[in-house]
This record gives structure tokens, sequence and C-alpha cells, in this order.
């Protein structure tokens, strides 16, 4: 343990430690700001906070740059790290079908992941990493808000991919009728948060026939009437907003909607044969994956692709055992990242795309429980490729059992937190990580990654070599 | 006090648009459209520059003013603030009907809001013309577009107390049971299967459910009694018994019985308390965890929380197949004090979804008393009766606190406004609600308005726990009839003080139903092109030997519920009754979804079995003008009719005649119709 985690785990100790971070002092929270406006209580409120955002320096930081696009996978309900991309062979309890072997530094189960494992030197796995909280709803939207969903601003925080968007919105060309993110099985992604609706993820359930109602059943020149009647006659409804912002908003999904529609390029890249999917394992998370590699390949705006890898993760029991055992789900994913990168590279697009997969949380380690399966645990990986990211290394080492981080193995001298791997992804962009956002509803200032904890979140830069 | 005199001139404007020339017209009428130029004239006094308060307003001082003269603010409502309410003359723009109260009665919702606008110097939206109040209210209690001829005779009625009667007549709806059954159904998460914890109620426990829930809003059930119903219930059957499946949905696996108890009763304080963060006590201490967000839990233990859970012991739920052989399918019992099931609750446990439960004192062992923790009510440390049911003993601590009320009533708001006076409105601090005994620096009072929220939770109590009288208490103040239209400068900041009315996107189901009502083409199961069956048939519902619903707003779940209706519903956010609540965002696929669907392209059909019975009315009058045709398309999808220049955009799209180009272009207008934001959105 390091001096630094030492302090670190104190300052947690005295405080506790799950889901907590930005608790611990009083900032102003969303409900303390609306009830200072609502309750008007004096100023000097607000000088008793020492985190005020906007007392807080911008650093100027310098960003990595090397990534254009990222995919963002999600494996809801927590993989087990020790049996993936940590691996533990754990005698008498692993089967010995995990085949592990040591490759390019990464001890891997080659008996389960057959296909990653001739692909170690294309990615890299932080196996340092550690979650605030081991409750699901929380920490899912944690991942993918880059911060505590429940402490400062955390209920109108924007998704990742949503700050993505709005950051990468003004290079977007006339041509580029994609959403910047696109949002892939996830329909319970966290959206755009206080953001405006056009940063927000567009949610698609892959299907061979690519997106659902962009045509008109009355044909294209009447739709196009259609349209340019309810322009006219809404026009004042939707662009000045005399009842309030929402409608507004609302707007900008029709203009977004309409770009979509009978337009080939859409069905081309949305929609895929089932020999394709094949090549991707033909499951949904395969196919989303598909998706995401085509979608990249047209060029059209998008910039970020969230991919919810709904595979039935949180393996409280059977997890060597029976069809929802681990080697049947990890397969999956082994299938379709490993086409993923291929594709990828066969597009000239791996080395700008990064691709950043973990879980919410890990789980527990050694021996399985009187179920036969794994707890929730804070420890986890993180799976990074592309985007100027060195594969075939490590970052951190754990412990034999994989509970806890032995060996961080990164600048900080600390865990990776969910906060280190969104100021990872806005760096690997080019995007100022330490921005702070002065349009929030509430004046306080957003920062793109949280700075009211005690000590700073910062990119994982060794991941680049 | 003398009414400025410009309260005068805005009478006798309005009057011109409103008396004598819509009187008496019903949908079949041609009716001249109101001009913008009239509407504008309206509004206009309600323009920022005008005095709103009246030439006396700058006696007061708002906090504002205060601050910059180097004072602190005075804390809000104070008796000054009330007593200056009390002296209020002002009067907005809007229609000649109505006015505000010129002294909002004391206790009133409105004497609480206009004097928190005074003290703030806020400039309140104006009051709601009578074609967008129709609109709203019908939509709010009934989760329907009004009809044609209830807008016209509405806005027709010269009666002054027509609002009234009118909410009056809609609480008394079927439709309002239909509307409030969909709520309470997703307050309480009534679904077959919650997927985050796999607990099954199976179709016929979902909708057992869903018919006392039904049931008893329709015969007016006290809430008080709805609460008890549920927190006390026992069954044999869930199948049977409807509001045991409230308590069977916390049923949680992977863990001790503890993780249940705890999980009932984090649900029950959600539900009916509105305070999540017992949730998190049941964990842990609040001090070092909740530190900053709320007070109360701040200094609460979790032994605190384990004795409100104690409450839940004694309480066993097992399952019972439907048919013996098949392990699968069952109902549940849930039943008290059940021999070798039954337990209390015991400091015991180290693995679970929890953390480990153990007691302090050293050396305790199972049969000494430190080893169970006893039932104990967290907010007034009351216990059960000897001999007492521990959970009717329950459900009489809850319902006779009042932040049982206070909980309700702010649930009630937060629909009704768009955000509640506490927000959200299930992250009540119990420490911070009292005005009189505020809490310390830098604590602040946590609802808005906090004196309102005890008036509302008190009349609530007063007039015995009934959510209709509830509801038109809310919906008859002058607060919820202002316009969402704010002629001024809105600030962000205006927001908690319910200076406006904030649009409110329409729940999917609203969007079918009113597209149903408008059109007037009813649900049909379609068999080769032909209406084998009316209405829908609904998962897990009709194939239960139920009738047929024919509004998307009485299906019983939000989850699969109906094949031609499902991916339209699901892209409009209703949540699934487990971890996702229902929203009100927007999304491009919604747009999609509106423009495109099947499902609302059907519903403009000219011939059929689903043939459009406005829209084929309209085509085969002979003889009526495209101004009819328009007025009755506006009238019947946006409940109103178009103003001037609405009206030749949409004559310049009809062609004359009574051929197909027309018939297309009738269509065509009400697909844009239904496009519109007015439409999608209640405003």
């Amino acid at each position: 343990m390091t001096k630094e985690q030492e302090n670190i785990n104190r300052w947690f100790k005295k405080y506790g430690w799950d889901h907590q971070t930005f608790f611990n002092r009083p900032h102003a929270t969303r409900r303390h700001f609306l009830e200072l406006l609502g309750t008007g209580v004096t100023a000097s409120f607000l000088a008793k906070n020492p985190a005020k955002a906007a007392e807080v320096a911008t650093a100027g930081a310098v960003t990595k740059g090397t990534a254009e696009n990222v995919i963002f996978i999600l494996m809801a309900g927590a993989p087990s790290h020790t049996d993936t991309f940590d691996f533990k062979m754990v005698n008498g309890v692993t089967p010995p079908t995990f085949n592990p072997a040591t490759i390019n530094g990464l001890y891997f189960p080659t008996g389960i992941m057959p296909k990653l494992a001739n692909m170690t030197g294309d990615f890299a796995v932080a196996r340092n990493v550690r979650a605030h909280a081991v409750v699901h709803s929380v920490c899912q939207t944690w991942v993918q808000i880059g911060r505590n969903p429940l402490a400062a601003l955390g209920n109108i925080a924007p998704n990742i991919g949503s700050i993505v968007s709005a950051e990468k919105f003004p290079q977007r060309k006339p041509s580029d009728i994609f959403p910047t993110f696109l949002a892939l099985n996830s329909n319970g992604a966290v959206n755009q948060g206080y953001l405006s609706g056009k940063y927000a993820p567009f949610k698609v359930t892959p299907s061979t026939a690519g997106i659902g109602n962009t045509t008109n059943a009355t044909g294209q020149t009447r739709f196009e009437n259609r349209f340019k009647l309810l322009n006219s006659l809404d026009a004042n409804l939707r662009t000045s907003a005399p009842n309030g912002v929402p409608m507004e908003d609302y707007n900008e999904f029709y203009i977004d909607a309409k770009q979509l529609m009978y337009n080939p390029v859409v069905n081309q890249y949305f929609g895929y044969t089932t020999q394709r999917s094949a090549d991707f394992g033909s499951t949904s998370t395969g196919n989303a994956m598909l998706v995401a590699s085509q979608v990249l390949k047209a060029n059209l705006g998008t910039r970020f692709i969230q991919i919810t890898s709904n595979d039935g993760w949180d393996m409280h029991s059977s997890i060597y055992a029976g069809g929802g055992s681990i080697q049947t789900r990890i397969k999956i994913i082994d299938d379709a990242l490993s086409a993923l990168i291929f594709d990828l590279k066969a597009n000239g697009l791996f080395d700008k795309t990064l691709i950043v997969m973990y879980g919410e949380f890990g789980r527990t380690t050694g021996p399985v429980t009187a179920q036969g399966g794994r707890d929730h645990g804070p420890q986890q990986f993180c799976f990074f490729a592309g985007g100027g990211v060195k594969g075939g290394q490590g970052i951190g080492q754990s412990d034999a059992q994989g509970r806890d981080t032995v060996d961080f193995g990164w600048s900080q001298k600390r865990y990776v937190y969910p906060e280190d791997i969104e100021a990872t992804i806005y760096s690997a962009l080019g995007i100022d990580w330490t921005t702070v956002r002065r349009d929030d509803p509430l004046g306080r200032g957003f920062e793109y990654v949280p700075k009211t904890g005690a000590f700073p979140f910062m990119p994982v830069h060794e991941l680049w070599g | 006090m003398v009414a400025p005199r410009w309260i005068v001139l805005a009478g006798s404007i309005a009057a011109l648009s409103f008396s004598g020339i819509l009187v008496g017209q019903t949908a079949q009428d041609p009716v001249p459209p109101i001009s913008e130029s009239q509407v504008q004239a309206q509004e206009k006094f309600a323009e920022p520059d005008c005095p709103y308060f009246g030439p006396s307003r700058e006696r007061y001082e708002t906090d504002a003013s205060r601050r910059k003269s180097g004072l602190s603010p005075v804390r809000r409502l104070s008796a000054t603030t009330e007593s200056v309410t009390k002296m209020m003359g002002f009067v907005p723009g809007g229609s000649r009907t109505y006015n505000f109260d010129q002294a909002h009665a004391a206790g009133s919702i409105d004497s609480y809001i206009f004097a928190d606008f005074q003290a703030n110097g806020i400039t309140p939206a104006p009051k709601t013309r009578d074609w967008e109040f129709v609109r709203r209210v019908t939509l709010d209690l009934t989760g329907r577009i009004p009809s044609a001829d209830r807008v016209l005779a509405f806005v027709a009625d010269s009666d002054p107390n027509k609002r009234a009667k009118l909410i009056d007549e809609l609480i008394a709806k079927p439709e309002w049971v239909d509307k409030w059954t969909m709520y309470f159904g997703d307050l309480y998460l009534n679904t077959d299967r919650r997927g985050s914890t796999a607990l099954q109620r199976f179709p016929t426990g979902r909708n057992a459910f869903q018919s006392w829930i039904k049931t008893s809003l329709a015969e007016g059930k006290p809430y008080n009694q709805m609460a008890t119903d549920l927190i006390a219930a026992q069954s044999t059957n869930t199948y049977v018994d409807g509001p045991a499946n409230y308590l069977v949905g916390s049923i949680v696996t992977n863990g001790p019985t503890q993780d249940i108890m705890d999980q009932m009763i984090a649900g029950t304080f959600d539900t009916f308390m509105g305070m999540e963060h017992l949730n998190c006590l049941l964990c842990h201490d609040g001090r070092g965890h909740l530190d900053s967000i709320n007070l109360w839990a701040t200094k609460t233990k979790r032994y605190d929380a384990w004795q409100l859970a104690s409450y839940m012991s004694r309480t066993s739920a097992a399952r019972t197949p439907v048919d013996p052989s098949n392990n699968n399918i069952y109902y549940w019992n849930l039943l008290n004090n059940q021999r070798n099931f039954t337990t209390d609750y015991t400091l015991n446990t180290l693995i679970g979804n929890r953390p480990a439960r153990q007691s302090t004192v050293p050396g305790c062992k199972a049969g000494m008393t430190c080893y169970t923790v006893p039932p104990r009510y967290i907010l007034n440390g009351s216990a059960p009766a000897p001999s007492e049911d521990y959970r009717m003993s329950l459900a009489r601590s809850i319902t006779g606190d009042v932040q049982f009320a206070r909980a309700t009533v702010n649930y009630m708001w937060a629909y009704f406004f768009g955000r509640g006076i506490v927000d959200p409105p299930n992250t009540f601090d119990p420490a911070r609600l009292d005005p009189e005994n505020p809490p310390p620096d830098p604590w602040t009072l946590q609802p808005s308005n906090p004196r309102l929220l005890n008036a509302l939770a008190q009349h609530f109590i007063e007039g015995g726990f009934d959510l209709k009288k509830l509801m038109k208490e809310i919906v008859n103040s002058d607060t919820y009839q202002l316009s969402s239209r704010y002629p001024g400068q809105w600030k962000a900041e205006y927001e908690p003080y319910f200076a406006r009315k904030f649009v409110r996107r329409l729940w999917g189901e609203e969007i079918v139903d009113a597209v149903t009502d408008a059109t007037g083409s009813k649900p049909c199961t379609l068999v080769s092109g032909a209406c084998s069956a009316p209405g829908y048939a609904a998962t897990g519902w009709t194939d239960l030997g139920m009738g047929r619903p024919f509004y998307a707003m009485q299906f019983p779940d939000v989850v699969n519920t109906e094949g031609t209706t499902n991916g339209f519903l699901d892209s409009f956010v209703r949540g699934n009754r487990d971890d996702q609540p229902r929203g009100g965002d927007g999304s491009i696929l919604q747009a999609l979804n509106m423009m495109n669907a099947t499902l609302l392209e059907n519903k403009l059909a000219l011939t059929g079995a689903l043939a459009s019975p406005l829209l084929t009315g309209i085509i085969q009058t002979t003889g009526a003008s495209n101004t009819d045709a328009v007025n009755k398309l506006f009238l019947n999808i946006l409940s109103r009719y178009p103003s001037s220049s609405e009206m030749s955009t949409a004559l310049a799209a009809l062609p004359a005649g009574n051929g197909a180009a027309r018939n297309s272009a009738i269509q065509d207008l009400a697909w844009s119709l239904f496009n519109k934001v007015d439409f999608i959105f209640n405003y």
C-alpha cells in the first residue's frame, strides 16, 4: 500500500467507505442550492463551502488527444474480474478448462477467451480499479456519469457520452447525419442530464433491418409536405419556447429524426446480414459491436458509442456450471470484442478508436459461495484497447487472490476510480478533463470530472506507454 | 384597494374576444379564430414593465434588496410577509373572467405561494385562458384530452364557478380512476416481474393488485386506509388478495430474512413517507455517509433503522405452486406469526445483501435481549402495544404521522407542478421541515415553501385523507392555474417558487389515448384487415379472462403490455416499475414514432376497419368549407381553435373541392397537428 492510498484510505475511514466520496463536507448539492434559492438563506452559506466549483482553478491540462471515437462497453451486473481479465487460478475451484497462460505479461484464461488470447498485444488491462460502492443501480449510473449519482449535481449530471457529444458537436459537418452519441442495447442508459436534448444518447436495439420508423407509410413526397406544414404551423412554439424550454428542446429531436429518414445509408450501416452477425457471435452484444463498427466506418458524425452487455454478469450462483456460467457468457465477449478489434483494424479505425470495457464493480474472490457463485466486491478490472493505448500491458497488480491492489502502477499511486476512467476517456479524445462548464442551471459550475473530493482524479496516461 | 386602470382595460379587450363571439358555438359550427393580435393584447398586461403588484410594491423589501444594502434577508413567510400577502391587490393579464383573488384566503395554497412571489419580487405568469385550462386540467386529472364539445361548452359557459365545476366533473369520471390507477401502479411498483430482483408476482398477482388499486380509487377509499391495507396485508394467496402484492414486491434473494425485512421497510418508507434515505441507514449509521444531504439521517443510527425494520419481522412470505407438479409458477402468502417460519429481527448475519448484523454487546448470544431488535417507530419512539400485530402497529404509526400526509401531498404536488415542494419528492429530511424550528446553520429548511407543505398536509388530514379533495384543492388554486407562457424574462431561480406552470411531456399512454379520442378510431384486433375484436389484447390481462381495455391508460402494467403499442409506449420512457422510473425526457426515437409509427398512421385511415370518424366525417360533409375542416381538426386534436396565422397556413395546404387530393391534405394536416409540440406536451 502506498502512502498516497493510505492517506486516502484514512480519509475514507474517517468518513466511511461506500458511496460517500463527496458527502464528507458541506458543499452545495442541487437540493441545497434549491433550498438556498427557495428559502432565502444568507449568502454566507455559500461562502462556507470549501468545495464550491467556481473557486476551483482550471489546470489547463495536457491531453493525449489520440482518439477520435470511443466505444464504451458496460458489462452490466458486474463481472468477476478474477475469472476474466484479472485472472486468478483457484485450485480446486476454477475449472482446469480455463487453461491460463501468461502472454504479454497478462495472466490470461486462454481456454475461455481463445480469440482475445491471440490479441493480447492489442489491449491493456488495468487491474487496480476500485468501485466506490457495490450496489448495481447506483454504480451503473456512477460509471456512466463518472461521479457519485447521489452527490452534488449527480441527478442532473449528463452521461459521459453527452459531454463528449457537446464537445464534439461543433465539429459536425452538414453531412454528419448520425447522432454524435449512440447507445446500443442501452435503453436504460443515463441521458443528457441538464444538457440540451441534442446531446442525448440515441438509443437503438440493433436489428438486421436497421432503425425502425425511418420511413413514412404515405411515401417520401407526402412526408416532406407534411414536415413542411408542421414546421410552418409550429415554428413559433418550437423555436422561441414561449411555454418553456422543453418544447424547444423537443424540436431538436425532430431535426435529428428527420435526417435519419429516407436515407439509404442509415440502414446500410445500422442494418446487417446474418452472416456478419455470425462473425460477431450472433448475440445481441455481438450485434451491437457489429453496428458500432459499421457506424464508425460510415464516419457520419458518431463519436461516442455506449454498449451495454446485458449478458448476466451478476453471478451469485453456479458461476462455473450450467447455461449461465461465466464460460458461456465470456464467450459472447470473446467472439464480439475480437471481431470488433479485427474490424476496426481492417477499416483503419483501431488507432483512432478507444475501447473501454468494465463492469460497475467486481466480485468476491477465492473460493465460491455456498451457492457456487461470487458476490459483490469493490476490486475490479478495466479493459482498454485502441485509440493510442499501448497494448500488451497490465496497469497495476492485484494480490494473489485478486481481493486488493498490491501495486498501483500509475502516477497517482492509488486505486483507479470511475472518475479516473472518465478523465482517461476525455484525455484520449483531446478534451480537457479539468473543464468547468458554466451553463448548468444552478450556476454552480459543472466540472467534467468532479473536483470536490479529497484528491484529484487523473487520466491513466500510463496506458499510452 | 383601488384596482389599477389596466385591469379595466384588460377586461374590455377580453370581452371583445370572449363574449358573444364564441358563446353557443358547437364543434359543428364554423367559427372565426381568435386573432393573434387579440391574444397578444390579452397578454401584454403581463409584461414585466407592468407594475404587477401595484404601485405599493416597492414598499416591501425583497431579499435581494436587503442583501444589496448589506442586510441579511428575512426568513421567508415571516409574519410581515404574511400580512403583506393579505393586503396585496394584483391582477394579471389573461382573461376577463379570471383575476387572481384580491386576497387569498388565509391558509390557502395561493396565500403561501403568492406571499413568496411578493417577498422575492417575482412576477408570476398570467393566469391560464380557458382554452389552456380545460386541456391542461383534463389531461392532468384524467390522462385524456377533452372532447371538442366539452371544450366549447366550457369556454362559452359564463358561470364564474365553471372551473371548479369542471374539476368536480373530471374527478368523478371513470377516466380519473384509470389515470390514477396507472399513477399508483407506478408508485407501488406493480409489475408482474421485477427484473432487478427476479421477484415474480405473475400476471395474476399483478392483476389482483391492479384491481385493488382501481377499486380503492373508484370507491374513494381514504388514503390512510389504502396505506394500512398495503402495510398490514395478510393473505394466503396473492392471486386473490391484491394488497398483499405490495410487500411481496420487496422479497429479495441471496441473503438472510433480515434483508427482506429491510427491503420491505425501505420500500414502505419510500412510498408512504418519501424517505428513501432510510435505505442507506439500514446498512450503516448516517454519520459519515449522509452528512451533507440529510440532517435527520446524520443523527440516525443503523440500530434505529433496524428497529423500524423489526416491524416487518414475524411476517412470513412463502410460495405455493399453482400446480403442485410445477414449482415455477406460484402465488405467495404473506402471514404473521407463523410457527417455524417467522422470527424476530435478530443480529446474527454475516453475509447477504447488506453488511453484517451483529450486536455491539460483547458475548451476546441467542436468547439474550441484545440478540434481537424490538420494533420501535423511528420518528416518535412509539412501539406496538402488547400483543398488537407488528405491521398493524406500523400502519397505525405511519398513517398517524404528519410526515405520511406531507409525503403524500408532496407526491401529488410534484405530479401536478412538475417538481415537489420537497424535491425529489422521496428525499425528505424530517429535521429540516419545521419553519418554527429551523435547522442550525449551514442547514436550511428543506421544503421550498415549508408552511404551504404543512398546511396542505393538515388539510389532507382534516379532509379525511381524501385524494380527490386534495387534488381539487390543488387544481382549483390560482397557482396551478398560472399559464406556462411567461412573457417576461424567466430565471432558473424562479423554479422552486412555481411562478409559472411547467410543461409536461405527455405520458406515452396519454398520447396513444389522445390520438384515439381525437380521431375517434377505436383500437381493434385486425384479422385480414377486418376488426375481429374491438379493444386491445393486453398481455396477461385479456388472456386471463379480463375485459379488453380500449385505452392504453387501462393497461395493468408498463412492461410488455400489448403488441401493437409496446414499442411506441416504451420510446416514451414509461419506466419498468422496478429500477427505472417513468421519465419525461424527449428523444429522437419519440420523434420517429410520432412521425412514422404504424400505430398513429392507422388512426388517420379514411377507409377500412380503423377509419377515423373525425376525418371521414370531414371529407364526407358536402359543402363544408375548408375553414370548417381546419377548425374541426384543431378543436378535436389540440382542443382549441387555430390562430389567424395558423388558419391561413392550414387553408393554404387544403385544395378546394371534395377530391382525393383534399382527402390526403386533410390527413396531412391532422398528421401535422399530432406532431405539434402543443399536442405532445401538456402546457
